[in-house]
């Protein structure tokens, strides 16, 4: 009797065991169940050239997230097909929450996405060194339209070892928003381009006022690490795959512990803990200044009648005024498994070109096309939004763009570590210099790990 | 056995088969072939996308002499485990020998006690980190209020983000194993009571030598249980902490998750998750050993 009992519960355990390593094994086995799939689509693939060869009917699978809430996506792909008769675009949408980590589990199934967009830098770099998406140099240099000028230096930060895998979508320069209200209730003069961090510093703290659920915070700092590092990136003098550059991150965490100690800006600790989302803190007129991407002037133009916002550029301690753009960019690729790497081009070359950024532009999202179109956009907003700044194209087209996580193959490693010891600089479980000393160490690691 | 009946038996026994072979066949090709794949993987370089190179020893190499992370995840692995189990184990068998009196709105708190249980974890824990939250939470505010001047930062603190984390497990999970404990209390027969108090023994007395020794194939059960669910979880610290801040509240599942599909080292990752399997393996076995010393009396 206890024999068997022993047995049962052996094999309740294994049970148990097996089905919590369970969602990783998954995705090895697509892997294996694909392979035949891949082979067969391969005959596919070779059907396929020859439809296109007469110009029949060809679908593009194209993955991406937040279609079905993104009106920008709808009107550019309609327009594309409008242009293009003979290619159908198929969007097939994943949760934006977990998408980076969705599609290369997808792509290691090598499903035959046509179209791939990903978030930022660092997911893009991983599908590189995956080898789930196509380099893009042969088709550039077929292509004789192509305009590469209009991307202001961004192609070349979507090459890795001499090729290029994406086209820039959407590049975010990142600011400082400024509640306009809140500044001339104050009396305070509204911030300006180029100030030093502890001009920034003093200024938030004039801003601040009021007790419990009635203060209002000078400044607000989401709780990414990238609102900390792009000050010094924005400036060159941080590289996220450079440790030694890490030095010059001290005086701005010093700085924002300061603000936090002070109560200036909102705890760090206090809003990982709650989840708050940057858009209400800012919405609400909670806090006089906030640092944020320009993918905010959409969110501002949508939800924000009550009160006229302003932008100006991140301080720094070296008096950079609006001369370099700082943020990240959405790239988008060609999937190394889809069968029409020729109409995803002409595809991805529309909703990346001229057409599809004035699309984008329109409802304030920065394209990473720029053109005096385009700029013409940005600068009639207060026409149709009265509370909106003049002169937004200004803090959109820079002399340089910078890109805040450059492509290396190790960047999502390098990512995690940035989000761990930012967390515990913020919540003071280290100090700033020990913090910064892991990160190097930690960063050191990986990057020798070859 | 003549022939007859040796042919009936294989009959009986190929009916018998049948009737598990379907489930024996989902257990084979989506847990079992996978789980070996796994292994094999664990000496593998595999990133996902292009060739699996096998590299031999290399994983555990890397593992155990040079990857922090795996240490600092291990050691909050053990923490996590060490005092949810007995944690949870203790209350939930103090919550039941509660339940099972005859009290006044029963049925009530023991709805109360499960609730945590069947309700979904997002919920919980969004709920938790609002009664934590070290500026703006209720908790802080009582102990402010009755005098205590820093309150615990909890999740925002690497030394309290993991105690934060428990409190939530064991939160969560005890109501269940109460329920369990529930049913093997009503199992106990009440004449040993009646019999134990004619003699005079105390409520200790009895809980030690009646109640405790009845439901010890409970305990081991859930003792089991726990500990492999433990060992295994991540969900609740990718809900709430994302492993933070820091590295306090990273266990080897979540340090698994982020090799895995954050950094794409699928060979890698497999590595650890053999070695996490290893010692749930090596742990069970020992349970096992001492439960015949358990339970011996049964």
């Amino acid at each position: 009797m206890r024999k068997r009992r022993l047995w049962m519960a052996a094999a309740l355990t294994f049970t148990v065991l097996l089905a919590g390593c369970g969602s990783k094994e998954e995705a090895v086995q697509t892997e294996a169940a694909s392979t035949a799939a891949a082979a067969a689509e391969e005959t596919e693939a070779a059907d396929a050239k020859e439809t296109e060869a007469a110009g029949e009917a060809v679908t593009l699978r194209v993955v991406l997230w937040d279609y079905s809430n993104t009106q920008y996506y709808k009107i550019m792909f309609e327009a594309f097909m409008a242009e293009y008769p003979n290619i159908t675009i198929e969007p097939v949408e994943f949760s934006a929450d977990e998408y980076d980590n969705v599609i290369v589990t997808q792509l290691s199934g090598k499903q035959n996405f046509d179209v791939v967009f990903t978030k930022n830098t660092p997911a893009l770099s991983a599908l590189i060194a995956q080898g789930h998406i196509l380099a893009l140099d042969d088709l550039i240099a077929a292509d004789t339209e192509f305009d590469a000028a209009g991307y202001a230096g961004l192609m070349d930060e979507m090459a890795l070892d001499g090729k290029t895998y994406a086209l820039p979508f959407r590049y975010d320069n990142n600011l400082i928003f400024y509640n306009k209200d809140l500044f001339d209730a104050a009396g305070v003069e509204y911030p300006k381009d180029g100030m030093t961090m502890a001009e920034y510093h003093a200024l938030a703290a004039q801003m601040t006022s009021g007790e419990g659920n009635e203060k209002v915070y000078g400044a607000h700092f989401h709780t990414w690490p990238s609102n900390i590092y792009e000050f010094p990136d924005r400036t060159e003098e941080f590289n996220m795959f450079e440790p030694d550059t890490y030095d010059s991150l001290i005086s701005y965490y010093n700085e924002a512990i300061a603000m936090q100690d002070e109560g200036v800006i909102q705890d760090y600790g206090a809003l990982k803990a709650s989840n708050i989302h940057y858009s209400g803190v800012f919405y609400n007129q909670q806090a006089a200044m906030m640092q944020m991407g320009t993918w905010f002037i959409n969110m501002l133009l949508e939800n924000v009648q009550d009160f006229s916002w302003g932008v100006c550029t991140l301080p720094n301690d070296i008096g950079m005024v609006g001369e370099n753009c700082i943020g990240g960019v959405t790239p988008v690729s060609i999937g190394a498994y889809g069968e029409h790497p020729e109409e995803a081009w002409q595809f991805i070359r529309y909703i990346c070109g001229e057409e599809g950024a004035k699309v984008l532009a329109a409802t304030g999202i920065v394209p990473g096309y720029s053109s005096d179109a385009i700029a013409e956009i940005y600068n009639s907003f207060p026409e149709t939004y009265p509370n909106t700044p003049e002169n937004l194209a200004d803090y959109i087209i820079c002399e340089k763009n910078v890109i805040e996580v450059p492509l290396n193959a190790h960047g999502k490693e390098v990512d995690t570590v940035f989000q761990e010891q930012h967390s515990a600089i913020m919540t003071k479980s280290v100090t700033v210099e020990e913090g910064i000393q892991q990160m190097k160490d930690r960063v050191n690691e990986i990057l020798a790990a070859e | 056995m003549d022939k007859k009946s040796k042919s009936l038996t294989r009959r009986k026994t190929l009916v018998a088969y049948s009737f598990i072979l379907p489930n024996l066949l989902g257990f084979f090709i989506f847990t079992f072939v996978p789980i070996v794949f796994s292994l094999l993987l664990s000496f593998c370089e595999w990133n996902s996308g292009g060739e699996i190179k096998f590299i031999g020893l290399d994983n555990f190499i890397r593992m155990f002499s040079k990857d922090n992370s795996f240490w600092i995840a291990l050691k909050n692995t053990i923490y996590y485990t060490v005092v949810t189990v007995p944690v949870t184990l203790a209350l939930a068998l103090f919550l039941a020998i509660l339940m099972n009196k005859p009290l006044k709105g029963r049925v009530f708190f023991r709805s109360v006690l499960f609730f945590p249980y069947v309700a979904s974890l997002v919920a919980i824990a969004v709920v938790w980190m609002a009664l934590f939250n070290p500026d703006r939470g209720p908790v802080n505010s009582i102990l402010m209020a009755i005098g205590i001047e820093n309150p615990p930062r909890w999740a925002a603190s690497t030394t309290w983000a993991m105690p934060t984390i428990i409190g939530l497990t064991v939160w969560k999970g005890m109501g269940y194993y109460m329920i369990v404990y529930l049913a093997a209390l009503q199992g106990v027969s009440r004449d040993l009571y009646e019999a134990a108090s004619l003699d005079g023994a105390t409520r200790w007395q009895q809980f030690v030598n009646i109640t405790w020794p009845c439901v010890t194939p409970t305990t081991f059960y859930i003792l089991m249980m726990l500990i492999v669910a433990t060992f295994k979880s991540y969900d609740i610290m990718y809900i709430t902490t994302q492993g933070g801040p820091g590295e306090a509240t990273k266990v080897l599942a979540y340090h698994i998750y982020n090799t895995a599909f954050v950094s794409s080292q699928f060979g890698y990752a497999s590595a650890i998750a053999m070695i996490l399997l290893a010692m749930i393996v090596v742990i069970t076995l020992i349970q096992f050993k001492f439960e015949k010393r358990f339970t011996s009396y049964l």
